[in-house]
């Protein structure tokens, strides 16, 4: 995995702690909070050590509040961390920040970097001014990113007048504007609709395939199966997983169901000792069923066989497991941790 | 170096540009808050001279010489608005985590911030400020030369500095009190509104925290007692060196505010 490349962000022992006021509710706590003040520490990021490699695109996941967007803040320079070090592609991103800046670029789907009051064009003109880019690399990027971000379209209008689709695809313009090696992304799909964020994820798969290396955190699992190649998993500040995505799916989300709907009722005794290692369930009606069922234990064929020979399939359906489920699994505390990234590389 | 000054300096008026832009499109905002300023200041100077109707002298002082010292207020009030307005937003891009972004860019934060605004009311200020800084000249008591223009400028300029580096530190307290508004901004701008009157009619407890603590003392009367020739006039010309200074303390205070931040959201 990430022995493979070159390591360019490294986090060390990586912990932040934000202090909050302990407040009883109401003006009284308040007057109460300000003669004797309390204060409850909370590690929002707590020890977490990190390589990544050159190139690699990795999903950030975990609950909300388990510290994802602390992370990237931490790695991007935006905060100091308590204790525990940062390096990416050899700097400290907070102590030498203005160098930092020019390696990485930055997304928070739920902000947007764009001026409120300008138009598309003129925000991207701005930073084009901010970063030094060239003219002509302008607008060869323009370009590039307008096949899959539609940008033509956008350009002139004013960023307060976007909808929430098109607001992203232009921040994601701005956020890889200056040809960034390293991007971290915040949850880039929030909110949007699946066209939205069908783009989205080509746009990213693009500057992954074009050697960027990427950290994004993101609720939904589709973007991730999309996009990275390996998944770490954060619950509340630690580092709970660390592997290979498809390695994850193939230990831990084994589960395919099949529905199918068949043209007569179907003994299930019979079924279930036909696949005695499978889950054979009645479904809506008696006219349809659900095997649940181990994919190294059988194969679809198998258990397809196996029920056309009771009945006559009228139609299937097939869902392969998710990555979704696995990260259920793990918050659940169903799921043994792997060995983290390092150990076993 | 120089180069590296260049390119800050031209981004600078770039931000600045862009805002100027993004407001050009709220063109009723941009005469009405024009409007206010004059009439705000106006009615500062109608005070005044219904005052000076009534006493020849203000602690020694007389009419043209403390309308100069409310004018350098004016100006310096009026350029802050116009060109560093954005200063005054840190409170609330602290409480919103709106910071975050600046702090991703390769340009100075500080700078990034206070390009993030444009206040029109500071062309009213500066307009109304400047033409009551031409006429006090011409009628105020003073003895002119090359040099003395020269030295006025250099004061004049200082003055404005110090104005701006005390609005810089005051507002970089938002970084420890994350509330939205900056209280602790407005609070000194409302004490750095005694500087438009002789220092000499406060206590001398007063006196001491306006030249020291918080030096608005040196956004108006020091300089101006220089040029008059009046009893501060020695500490007049040390204005360059407390506005050096000012900067100095004011990048500090805000790169310790910085350090603080904590963003917002998880």
């Amino acid at each position: 995995m990430s022995s493979a490349s070159e390591p360019v962000i490294r986090a060390a022992g990586l912990t932040k702690v934000f202090r909050s006021p302990d407040k009883a509710p109401g003006l009284s706590g308040s007057l109460r909070h300000l003669v004797r003040p309390r204060h409850t520490n909370r590690a929002a990021v707590n020890s977490v050590d990190l390589t990544i490699g050159r190139g690699e695109a990795v999903a950030y996941v975990g609950a909300n509040g388990a510290g994802k967007s602390t992370t990237v803040k931490l790695l991007a320079g935006i905060l100091i961390p308590s204790s525990g070090t940062v390096r990416v592609a050899g700097v400290d991103p907070h102590r030498d920040r203005l160098v930092n800046a020019r390696q990485i670029g930055v997304l928070f789907g739920q902000r947007s970097q764009l001026w409120w009051d300008l138009t598309v064009r003129d925000s991207l003109e701005v930073l084009r001014d901010l970063y030094g880019v060239s003219r002509t690399q302008f607008t060869e990027r323009l370009d590039e990113f307008d096949e899959v971000l539609g940008l033509g379209k956008l350009l002139p209008v004013v960023a307060r007048r976007l909808s929430l689709g098109q607001r992203m695809r232009a921040d994601l313009a701005a956020t890889f504007l200056h040809g960034p090696a390293i991007v971290y992304l915040d949850e880039p799909t929030i909110g949007l609709d699946i066209a939205a964020k069908d783009s989205v994820r080509m746009f990213l798969r693009q500057r992954v395939a074009a050697g960027t290396t990427i950290l994004m955190t993101s609720h939904d699992l589709r973007d991730i199966e999309d996009v990275c190649r390996r998944l770490i998993i954060i619950d509340d500040g630690r580092i709970i997983f660390d592997g290979d995505l498809g390695r994850a799916k193939d230990a831990y989300a084994r589960q395919r169901q099949l529905s199918v709907q068949v043209d007569a009722p179907v003994d299930l005794a019979a079924l279930r000792a036909g696949l005695p290692e499978a889950q054979v369930e009645q479904g809506a009606s008696t006219r349809e069923l659900v095997v649940v069922f181990d994919r190294f234990a059988h194969r679809a064929t198998e258990v397809l066989d196996a029920l056309t020979r009771q009945v006559d399939v009228v139609d299937f359906r097939l869902q392969e497991p998710q990555i979704e489920d696995v990260v259920r699994r793990v918050y659940r505390g169903e799921l043994l941790v792997l060995p983290p990234q390092g150990v076993d590389a | 170096m120089t180069g590296e000054w260049m390119r800050t300096a031209r981004l600078y008026v770039r931000l600045l540009g862009a805002q100027l832009r993004a407001a050009a499109q709220y063109k009723a905002d941009f005469l009405v808050m024009i409007f206010a300023a004059v009439l705000s200041q106006g009615v500062g100077l109608i005070f005044l001279a219904a005052l000076f109707a009534r006493v020849p002298h203000l602690d020694g002082w007389s009419f043209w010489l403390v309308a100069l010292m409310y004018a350098m207020v004016t100006v310096a009030e009026g350029i802050g608005s116009l060109l560093f307005e954005g200063t005054w937003r840190l409170a609330a891009m602290v409480n919103s985590g709106e910071l975050d972004y600046l702090l991703v860019r390769p340009y100075p934060v500080a700078l990034q911030l206070m390009s993030s605004a444009v206040g029109f009311n500071g062309l009213g200020n500066l307009v109304l400020g400047t033409a009551m800084i031409v006429v006090a000249l011409c009628y105020a008591p003073l003895q002119w030369s090359p040099l003395q223009g020269l030295i006025l400028v250099l004061l004049a300029g200082s003055a404005v500095v110090v104005k701006l580096a005390m609005n810089l530190a005051t507002n970089a307290a938002s970084f420890w009190l994350q509330g939205r508004n900056p209280v602790v901004a407005y609070a000194m701008h409302q004490v750095g509104e005694l500087a438009r009157y002789p220092l000499g009619i406060y206590p001398v407890g007063l006196r001491v925290v306006l030249t020291t603590v918080v030096p608005f003392a040196f956004t108006s009367y020091y300089p101006v007692s220089y040029l008059a020739d009046g009893v501060d006039a020695t500490i007049g010309l040390l204005t360059p060196a407390v506005a050096v200074a000012c900067v100095f303390i004011a990048i500090w205070v805000f790169r310790r505010g910085l350090r603080r931040y904590e963003s917002a959201g998880s």
